[in-house]
């Protein structure tokens, strides 16, 4: 296993895309506490604002960070079918199980890393507007900033797997954009209609809205008339069907991926 | 050694290798042959258990997903260019190599062995054909392996490149190490291989030596100069044998021995200013052998008769192998 991690370490730290995509996901991040600071520092930092500057506007609904790392998902495998290199690198790594844990365990743990380090960043830049970023370590800014690690690794494990099922890139990035933009605004604006109030109960289901809720400083309902009670699951229970969702997609493309010629 | 045992691979309704058994010794290059479509590189990767199929492969006595660290026993080139765009040559081989405990002093070395090392930090979507398939055997040779499997090696190759890996893999066959090539130049392969393996539409068509190969799938051919030519033909076809006239006038004499012709001539008292023996090249016994199992065959010239075809009902072709 350690020639396997070995392996894609070196395949992903030998590719100027992991450094570039990391490098605009951080960036990203980064902007939201600089514009925050620039635009609203002569006001009080409250948590949800300091939750928006920490994690870069994710829980607006701007995953940016995510979205680069899962980018970098899509790549670990899409790449490897994208320019033919999946052949040398099963004649150098013929155990494939071991090969998709690999880039499981490698990308994950860059994720991890990345996401960390671009919290710290945002949260000196917050530091140095405002002085003092109350309750960083207190809930439920800690739960959600913790929140935001997972989120941004559930993400990422998804474009992974995506790219693996696919077999390719932009099928993969396809589905990662469309799923959360699209699909799921799609399904939550139509279950507002009493026509397809039916679709009311499976709005907690949706995986990339779920998994945004693990994000959440404030985890109360947002009640605005004639709104359905959707009857969300708690962050943790939210961030279990995101989970659930990137299991499902990485379970059935390491399946196919024993099964399949190379 | 390689040994195959009942490959086999099907695609949908098309059945690409059937039941493929052979053997690859140590200390010689063994040639792999067979028209386009015919399932070399399909058992190739069977083989190496890239695709899924039946049948099994021992490198050595080992199955090739079964090693740890196939690279320092099994060195293979599949296919031309599988690398990515932007990462340097050097690190493609890095990348590799640390999945096999391979340092970064063997890859320099590798890449100075194949000679790519004034180039090795630039990137393959520069490199030409030939470059890359320099960089495929440097991917080959990374763990110094025992043996060798490579699918078209030569293609892109200059007649520089050519004869350079000629002389590499026929040396490293030198060592011992069991050497498994494929190819379609078969000039190439008459100077390279010394035993082949020669299949179509993925059945088994010949598995043995070089010189066996063509002395099964051709007629050899006696050719006789001689200033009574003409009474001589008639003596030799009075004897049983089969005669034409060349261009240049000399008898081109099949269904004798050259023993026998000399001989003829020595009772009949006839003058010869030749008596030779005209051997078949490989790449007459490859068509005769492979003619009726060519999946793609091209339309011919208006006026021209199906070459590979002629053959192949002269000496009863693959099916009768």
């Amino acid at each position: 296993m350690l020639d396997a991690l070995r392996y894609e370490w070196t395949r992903l730290t030998t590719l100027r895309s992991t450094y570039w995509l990391t490098g605009i996901g951080v960036l990203c991040a980064l902007a939201i506490p600089v514009i925050a600071g620039i635009a609203v520092s002569d006001q009080p930092l409250d948590q949800t604002t300091a939750a928006a500057g920490l994690n870069g506007g994710a829980a607006f609904g701007i995953p940016f960070l995510a979205v680069f790392m899962a980018i970098i998902g899509i790549f670990a495998t899409g790449h490897e079918y994208r320019h033919g290199t999946i052949q040398p690198t099963l004649t150098a790594l013929p155990q494939r199980s071991r090969l998709i844990a690999a880039k499981i365990l490698v990308v994950s743990a860059v994720t991890v890393a990345v996401t960390v380090f671009s919290l710290a960043l945002n949260a000196l830049t917050l530091l140095a507007f405002w002085g003092d970023v109350p309750g960083l370590f207190e809930d439920p800014l800690r739960s959600a900033l913790v929140g935001y690690v997972v989120y941004t690794l559930i993400y990422t494990l998804s474009g992974l797997g995506l790219g693996l099922l696919f077999r390719g890139v932009p099928s993969a990035l396809v589905v990662i954009f469309l799923a959360p933009l699209i699909i799921e605004n799609l399904i939550f604006g139509l279950s507002f209609l009493p026509a397809a109030d039916w679709l009311v109960p499976v709005v907690k289901f949706l995986p990339f809205s779920s998994g945004a809720r693990l994000m959440q400083v404030d985890m109360t309902e947002m009640t605005v008339p004639g709104m359905p009670d959707f009857d969300y699951f708690g962050r943790w229970g939210s961030g279990a069907v995101f989970a659930v969702f990137a299991a499902v997609i990485i379970a059935a493309a390491w399946t196919l991926f024993k099964k399949r010629d190379a | 050694m390689i040994t195959a045992k009942g490959l086999y691979k099907r695609y949908r309704k098309t059945v690409a290798v059937d039941h493929l058994s052979f053997d690859v010794q140590p200390g010689v290059v063994t040639g792999f042959l067979g028209p386009n479509g015919s399932g070399k590189s399909t058992t190739m990767r069977l083989m190496l258990g890239l695709d899924h199929g039946e049948g099994q492969t021992l490198f050595d006595g080992e199955s090739f997903t079964d090693i740890r660290r196939p690279m320092n026993k099994v060195g293979t080139l599949l296919e031309a260019k599988p690398f990515h765009p932007t990462r340097s040559a050097r690190n493609h081989l890095r990348m590799l190599a640390s999945a096999n405990g391979i340092g970064d002093k063997r890859v320099d070395e590798v890449m100075e062995l194949v000679g790519l090392g004034t180039v090795r930090r630039k990137k393959p979507k520069g490199y030409s054909l030939g470059m890359a398939q320099r960089l495929g055997l440097a991917q080959a040779l990374l763990g110094d392996p025992r043996i060798l499997l490579l699918d078209e090696p030569t293609n892109g190759l200059d007649p520089h490149g050519i004869h350079w890996m000629r002389d590499m893999l026929k040396h490293l066959a030198s060592e011992g190490r069991t050497i498994f090539v494929s190819s379609h130049l078969l000039s190439e392969m008459q100077l390279m291989a010394d035993e082949l393996v020669v299949i179509g539409r993925g059945t088994m068509i010949f598995n043995g030596v070089v010189d066996q190969f063509v002395r099964e799938f051709t007629q050899s051919t006696v050719i006789v100069r001689s200033p009574s030519a003409d009474g001589f033909a008639t003596a030799l076809e009075g004897a049983g044998a089969a005669v034409t006239k060349g261009k240049d006038g000399e008898l081109v004499v099949s269904g004798m021995e050259i023993g026998a012709v000399g001989h003829l001539a020595f009772t009949e008292n006839v003058e010869l200013s030749e008596l030779s023996t005209r051997s078949a090249s490989l790449e007459e016994a490859f068509m005769s052998a492979t003619g009726s199992s060519e999946e793609f065959v091209a339309a011919e010239p208006l006026g021209k008769t199906p070459a590979a075809k002629t053959p192949a009902t002269k000496t009863g072709g693959a099916d009768n192998a």
